[in-house]
């Protein structure tokens, strides 16, 4: 029904992969995070804090895996998700299982991810068994799961190098379910001491059952145990009466969990042939998987990570790659302060050496010559860094007006100009709501029913236009409709009902500034989409957080615009470097309309005050920087004899200059971080000679002069 | 484990250092965890409709940082540019600001004994922003509390609504 067309001048088609890329970053930034997390996290005084975040880890996976189709990852994560959430609301107390558990299912989305992003047909490795033990620790019904234990214990080990199991054989409980493990205690010099260990078992409801066993060693103890728990806990456990070194575990039953069993042999010779007696078990994986027990007095959390299962099916997995770095804005930004002061290191040399004699320093020429270039082609690379063009906001649309207007049952065309307009990766991503707010809103009110358009005499299909370009050192970003507009009679009306004071003969600007009052809505009809007058207030609110502001053009029945404003906060932007006695200004060049020379007769005043120009049977308002800027004159015979038109929001002014100086592209610097906002000023930047120049807001400069 | 060193150090607690510049004949000391640097000065660049004392901005390698004259504020009879002006860049909690003082003279330490509040004296600036007077050696120094000082909203740094 709806039909929508992307006119874009870059091209550039609906590109989701675009989206997949930052998703897997993402993704894998929040593994990453949520693994720290949950090896940092103490059982037994968990923060709200940590578990919150690990929630959030998992919940943001979910929510991106589900929106890009990833469905085994959705799965594993939402049931993540559900355990996470029980901790989180302490519906469930957290065990060393579940921290196992949970980094486990970390690594299969990490490997899963990584499947998906390398586009792999191979079969994708099983998650069932991760699925089925979260579900029984959410449900607290584990007949396995244990009291927390004692001590801070378990969280580092194991983990890491569970993950390999879980792929190589998966569907195998590697934690859960009764074992039978003799363990042998000793040699002792008092062998007493190893009867601690059974009084640990009966203090710990859930730990197990132990029983002693005949040994012929007088030195030591050996007992019979049956328990759930995984032997890294128990040797964790056991530590507090006996020395991890003289503790050995061997399974004497289920002999698939071998795997997992660690065993404690310092000694490799006497405790080796312990393993003989786990029948069926592979000799080479019982190695790599047994983990030996690390000495109580040096814990090294990161020790575990180091013992690298040699396994075969690891080596085919595809690793996650990326083509991207993340890196800190903070560090970008020093990057680009430090370019600029090459790059004025770079002016200063070049003033100083134009006068030499080009015979005797042809090679120093010629190496400042290369220097000139080179400092401004990294100033270009840096500075593109953090900008992006617009198209990343813009490729969205197409998708969302398309379901909008099926939606509706209204014919839609969608066209998008400007998109490679670069912006500042920061305002991107803070305009992006308020665009898709308006962009919403105009397929919803503005465009009006096919039936309703030709009747009208328009075409059936509406077009929404969305362009974005630079504009006197700010962005402005337009979207414009061909649909119903505004009405002025309908809104002034509301606005009485509301009781909002406004006078009948209120301009239309005033008027239009009306809908972003907060829960203002003309809509006859409230639909899901919009029409609640909750929306524009928050869109205008979230344009002036970022210095930006709103304007609205309409004409009830041929459509409306709507124009975001936005100041650059980071940006190169071409400039025009004027005069005025000795002092610099810049004015950004995309307003500067034309310049000429004017003889004080071509200047009338009006009332004694305004100067008006006349060019080209317009006249406008001049405005003399000497007096603007109060410039002082010191007794010099020069004076200002150059106007510069340049064009705001709309309309025109003449600025009165000494002279023009060049033109140049300029780095837009804040002057608010250190100072304060200036009139009629929008930043400064830097100059070749590193003095600091002020950039004009020509916006307030016009509307100075207009009002 | 670190006894022996904590005791040093608290032999010296209360004292902290200063760095002293004169105004005129006035010496005048800021805590010298503040100041980032020492320049020389340089031409800023004018900002308009800014009180007399903000001279305008310079770039500090990139950053743009606002120069305030001390003298201009204080009142001092004389505020020349010379080779021996010099330009203290503050490092305050929100802004980087660089203050013109005639010279820098000294680094000092200042036990808290050696300090006394400030009487309520009439003066260019808001007294609450002395922090106390310090004697040295029959000297007195002038304890500033620049952070205060400088956001104040009489420096004209901050805009009056902020």
């Amino acid at each position: 029904m709806a039909d929508i067309h992307q006119e874009s001048s870059g091209g550039a088609d609906f590109d989701l992969s675009q989206f997949y890329q930052i998703f897997f970053e993402e993704a894998g930034e929040n593994l990453d995070q949520m693994e720290q997390i949950l090896l940092d996290l103490d059982l037994e005084s968990a923060q709200d804090e940590e578990l919150n975040g690990i929630f959030r880890c998992a919940h943001s996976i979910k929510g991106g895996a589900a929106t890009f189709g990833f469905a085994d990852v959705a799965e594993l994560t939402h049931h993540m998700e559900s355990l996470l959430d029980k901790l989180r609301r302490h519906e469930i107390t957290p065990v060393p299982q579940m921290v196992d558990v949970l980094l486990e299912s970390a690594d299969a989305s990490r490997v899963l991810l990584a499947r998906h992003q390398a586009g792999s047909q191979d079969e994708a490795p099983s998650y069932a068994s991760l699925v089925r033990r979260i579900s029984e620790l959410a449900s607290g019904e584990a007949p396995s799961a244990p009291e927390p234990t004692p001590s801070a214990v378990s969280t580092s080990p194991a983990p890491v190098s569970q993950p390999a199991v879980v792929v190589a054989a998966p569907g195998s409980p590697v934690l859960t379910g009764q074992r039978q493990l003799l363990v042998r205690i000793g040699p002792l010099e008092r062998v007493e001491s190893a009867d601690a260990i059974k009084e640990l078992f009966r203090d710990i409801s859930g730990l197990g059952i132990i029983a002693d066993e005949a040994i012929d060693d007088a030195s030591m103890r050996a007992f019979r145990v049956d328990t759930s728990s995984s032997d890294e806990d128990l040797l964790d456990l056991f530590a507090f009466h006996v020395a991890k070194e003289q503790v050995s575990i061997t399974a004497l039953t289920s002999p698939a969990l071998a795997p997992a069993s660690a065993a404690a042999q310092v000694d490799g010779d006497s405790t080796y042939g312990f393993f003989q007696d786990a029948p069926g078990l592979p000799g080479q994986i019982s190695k790599s998987q047994t983990v030996a027990g690390h000495s109580p007095t040096s814990p090294e959390p990161n020790k575990p990570l180091s013992p690298k299962t040699p396994d075969a099916k690891a080596g085919t997995q595809p690793q996650m790659e990326s083509a991207t770095i993340r890196v800190a804005v903070s560090k970008v930004d020093q990057l680009i302060n430090l370019v600029g002061e090459l790059v004025i290191t770079q002016a200063m040399l070049a003033q100083n050496s134009q006068d030499l004699d080009t015979a005797v320093y042809q090679q120093l020429l010629a190496g400042l010559a290369d220097l000139d270039r080179n400092t401004r082609d990294l100033q270009e690379s840096v500075m593109s860094i953090r900008m992006i063009p617009m198209s990343i906001v813009f490729s969205r649309f197409p998708r969302m007006l398309r379901d909008l207007a099926n939606k509706l049952g209204k014919k839609v065309d969608l066209v998008t100009l400007g998109e490679a307009t670069e912006l500042d990766k920061g305002l991107v991503e803070k305009i992006t709501d308020p665009l898709t707010h308006l962009v919403r809103n105009s397929g919803d009110h503005g465009i009006e029913m096919p039936a309703d358009r030709l009747a009208k005499g328009k075409p059936e299909h509406g077009t929404i236009t969305l362009s974005a370009s630079h504009q006197g050192g700010s962005i402005v970003i337009e979207v414009k409709d061909d649909g119903r507009g505004l009405s002025r009679e309908k809104i002034l009306r509301k606005a009485h009902e509301r009781g909002i004071e406004i006078s009948e003969h209120a301009t239309d600007a005033e008027v239009w500034q009306l809908i972003f009052a907060p829960g203002f809505s003309t809509a006859d009809v409230v639909t899901d989409v919009s029409g609640r007058g909750v929306g524009l207030d928050v869109v205008k609110r979230n344009i002036a957080a970022l210095n930006g502001t709103v304007e609205v053009d309409s004409s009830e029945g041929y459509g409306m615009r709507v124009s975001v404003r936005l100041p650059l906060t980071l940006a190169i932007m071409d400039g025009m470097s004027v005069g005025v006695e000795d002092e610099v200004y810049i004015l950004p060049l995309s307003s500067v309309v034309e310049s000429f020379q004017v003889k004080d007769e071509e200047v009338s005043t009006v009332a004694q005050g305004s100067r008006l120009v006349k060019v080209r049977d317009e006249y406008m308002p001049v405005i003399a920087m000497e007096k603007i800027f109060q410039v002082p004159r010191n007794g010099s015979d020069r004076s200002s004899t150059i106007m510069v038109v340049v064009e705001a929001d709309g309309s025109r002014v003449a600025l009165l200059v000494d002279e023009l100086l060049g033109q140049h592209q300029v780095v837009v610097k804040n002057l608010e971080s250190n100072y304060r906002k200036v009139p009629n000023v929008s930043g400064a930047t830097i100059l070749g000679d590193g003095r600091v120049a002020l950039i004009l807001d020509t916006g307030s400069l016009v509307r100075r002069a207009r009002h | 484990m670190n006894v022996t060193d904590k005791k040093d150090s608290s032999a010296s607690s209360g004292a902290r250092e200063y760095l002293t510049f004169r105004l005129d004949k006035e010496e005048y000391g800021i805590d010298i965890l503040k100041v980032q640097e020492i320049r020389g000065y340089e031409p800023p660049t004018r900002i308009a409709h800014a009180p007399e004392f903000i001279k305008g901005v310079v770039n500090l390698r990139g950053t743009i940082v606002p120069i305030v004259d001390m003298r201009i504020k204080f009142n001092c009879a004389h505020a020349e540019y010379d080779n021996f002006t010099v330009v203290i860049i503050l490092n305050l909690r929100e802004r980087v600001v660089g203050v013109v003082v005639d010279s820098v003279s000294d680094v000092m330490e200042l036990a808290s004994e050696h300090i006394q509040a400030a009487p309520d004296i009439e003066s260019a600036i808001d007294s609450t922003c002395i922090y106390g007077l310090g004697s040295v050696n029959d000297r007195m120094l002038i304890l500033l509390d620049i952070e205060k000082l400088m956001s104040s909203v009489e420096m004209g740094l901050v805009s009056a609504g902020e």
